[in-house]
């Protein structure tokens, strides 16, 4: 075997250059066909990535701490005393960058308009603009300056649709400690622009004055905490729970099925997007490998009387798929290192932004070049064509030898 | 007595089937003896082609049976087929006879190669049957790079390297003018004088007939003359 393809390698390496034109289409079709994976898979990529953390820095965070029972009915029943001990040791892990703790009471907004469901959210300014992105789009007024800041910012679309604006009042109402319903005027200090759910369903105020309100002391209904680095999640999830065995703590992954989802379904597009883009270029493959069949129909005829048997003529043809449909892999994964490289300062979306709010894109990707990614795809696509030119070389392998000689050059 | 290097015992050959069938040799007995220079004649479609295939174990006959070195094919699979082409038989075609991406040493080597003989072996007898067919020097040379004279040299070269029972050849002058011919044909007879290589050449050609030792002649099929000269 090893002697064969010392034989067959320089044989098969100068047949790939017989028809320059042919192998030069090849090797397009295969290269382009590589990049377009590779380069819509770090694309798609950076794309998850920008809209994950733009969603997960609204609020979510990396992750969040209730009571039990909390998620499912978040009533001022279920809340629990600001952290303490072993869980505030926790927190403050260094692989926890923030952490904040608010209150979260649902609730409606009341305008002279309209009555509105509402999230009432009682939060720490100074430590809100660590973590949150809504601080900083605060398009109109201010954001909120002290825990027992008593205004309150909501967002754009919200207020349009309460008809109020800055400098207006505007009526909170919640279940207060008694069961009863606690009903207090707060003046919008400022508007925040971000998604139209979250500024549909959020009203923000300083975490005082909203225990204040409903008659709380000191309980919060939520800790938020943001964790960069992806990889420490898992372990400092585990470690938050063994140091609060009693509460509900659970990754965004948990938090927002949506984004987990959609991430997974974005990973599994790319699949779709690589059988496309496979199939197209299968049938370049076949066509062209065929076509050089069928032009040396004679010499496969004549190796065959010389007495080569049929395996190693699939061999030696089979030799110069894998070494064209190789080079063209090689081709496409230098293209696709270069242009991902090119793009990875950054590839600026700002001019698509109305369309990327919807989906709560980020403005600016950065596609990256993930080396397992990109070596599975293009290990793939590699074995893959060989697969497919299979076929063609089977073709030249079972050409009776008397009817190809017939057959002139 | 010799043993033949070659018989064929009521070979026929028909193509096709029904109305359509076309029988291509009938009842054909011939013995290829060791040294032979045979000549096989006939018109155009008098089954010349077809019994050098017969021969040449590149096509299994309908009828009959052919034997080369005592060996029956008909108890061979083509795997052992290919191989007794490889190592028993030395094939020269009318033309396209060799690999055009493969230099004539090369093309020789390559049946050597396929034989499994070790590389600086090939090497040497490459060069010496090239030596042998008058193309020393020529060794590198691309077929695109040689006359149709030469490029039937190395076929012949490469046809005799492995010292075959017997070197078939199908119109081996078809495509080359009368002086190219000529001195094929002498280059073909010498080396059966003179290497004891047994050839069996197809042809039309009267200029290849003149060196015949042995002519054969058919017509429709059938051997219609066989004669030592
Ligand atoms: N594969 C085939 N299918 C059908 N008929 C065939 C086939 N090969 C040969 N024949 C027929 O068999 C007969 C003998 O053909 P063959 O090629 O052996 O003749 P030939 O003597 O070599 O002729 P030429 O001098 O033209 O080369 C012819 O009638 C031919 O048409
Ligand atoms: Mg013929």
């Amino acid at each position: 075997m090893t002697n064969t393809l010392k034989t067959f390698t320089p044989l098969a390496w100068r047949n790939l250059w017989r028809n320059p034109r042919r192998t030069v289409i090849t090797l397009i079709v295969v290269s382009i066909g590589l990049w377009s994976v590779l380069f819509f898979n770090s694309f798609l990529n950076a794309w998850m990535q920008a809209s994950k953390d733009a969603t997960l820095s609204l609020l979510i965070g990396q992750g969040q701490i209730h009571a039990p029972g909390y998620l499912d009915d978040p009533s001022i029943e279920a809340l629990m005393p600001p952290p303490s001990g072993k869980l505030l040791a926790a927190l403050n892990d260094p692989r926890i960058s923030n952490w904040v703790a608010r209150l979260q009471l649902p609730g409606v907004v009341e305008s002279e308009y309209k009555t509105l469901p509402i999230n009432i959210m009682g939060v720490d300014p100074e430590a809100e603009k660590h973590i949150s992105s809504i601080p900083g789009k605060v398009v109109e007024g201010h954001y909120l300056t002290s825990t027992s800041d008593a205004g309150v910012v909501i967002g754009l679309h919200l207020a349009e649709r309460l008809k109020t604006g800055l400098g207006r009042r505007v009526i909170l109402m919640s279940q207060n400690t008694e069961g009863k319903l606690s009903e207090q005027s707060f003046d919008v200090i400022g508007l925040f622009d971000a998604d139209q759910a979250t500024e549909d369903y959020y009203a923000f105020t300083g975490i005082k004055a909203a225990q204040q309100y409903v008659g709380l002391k000191n309980q919060i209904a939520q800790i938020a905490f943001a964790i960069p680095v992806e990889e420490n999640l898992d372990p400092v999830l585990s470690k938050l729970k063994q140091a609060a065995p009693d509460l509900d703590i659970r990754s965004w992954k948990e938090l927002s099925v949506y984004l987990a989802t959609s991430d997974s379904f974005m990973k599994g597009f790319i699949y779709v997007w690589l059988a496309v883009v496979f199939s197209l270029m299968a049938i370049g493959i076949v066509n062209t490998q065929l076509m050089a069949v069928f032009e040396r129909t004679h010499e496969f005829g004549l190796l065959r009387a010389l007495g080569m048997k049929s395996r190693r003529v699939l061999l030696l043809v089979t030799l110069e798929s894998t070494f064209l449909i190789g080079f063209g892999v090689l081709l496409g994964m230098l293209l696709s290192g270069l242009s991902i490289y090119a793009l990875s300062g950054g590839i600026d979306l700002s001019g698509f932004a109305a369309g990327l709010e919807m989906a709560q894109g980020g403005q600016v990707l950065f596609p990256k070049l993930d080396p397992v990614a990109f070596l599975v795809f293009s290990l793939l696509v590699w074995l893959l064509g060989i697969l497919v030119a299979l076929w063609p070389a089977r073709r030249a392998s079972r050409l009776s030898p008397v009817e190809a000689m017939r057959y002139a050059s | 007595m010799k043993t033949p290097n070659v018989t064929c015992r009521g070979v026929g050959k028909v193509f096709g089937k029904g109305e359509l069938a076309v029988k291509a040799l009938v009842d054909v007995d011939l013995d290829i003896m060791p040294g032979d220079f045979a000549t096989l004649a006939g018109p155009s479609g008098s089954g010349k082609t077809t019994l050098l295939n017969m021969v040449g174990a590149l096509d299994t006959p309908t009828s009959g049976e052919v034997t080369i070195e005592g060996q029956p094919l008909g108890k061979l699979n083509k795997s052992e087929l290919s191989d007794l082409r490889l190592n028993r038989i030395g094939f020269v075609f009318q033309a396209y006879n060799l690999i055009p991406v493969l230099s004539a040493r090369e093309n020789i080597e390559f049946v050597m190669e396929l034989q499994g003989i070790p590389a600086n072996e090939r090497k040497t007898r490459a060069q010496q049957v090239l030596a042998e067919v008058g193309l020393k020097g020529l060794d590198n040379r691309r077929p695109s790079e040689l006359s149709g004279g030469q490029q039937q040299r190395v076929a012949i070269a490469r046809a005799l390297v492995s010292r075959p029972s017997i070197v078939l050849a199908d119109e081996p002058t078809a495509n080359l003018d009368s002086k190219t011919t000529s001195e094929l044909v002498a280059l073909m007879y010498r080396l059966n004088q003179e290497l004891g290589i047994t050839f069996l050449i197809g042809t039309h050609d009267p200029r290849v007939m003149e060196h015949s030792r042995r002519h054969i002649e058919l017509l429709d099929g059938r051997i219609a003359s066989d004669t030592k000269i």
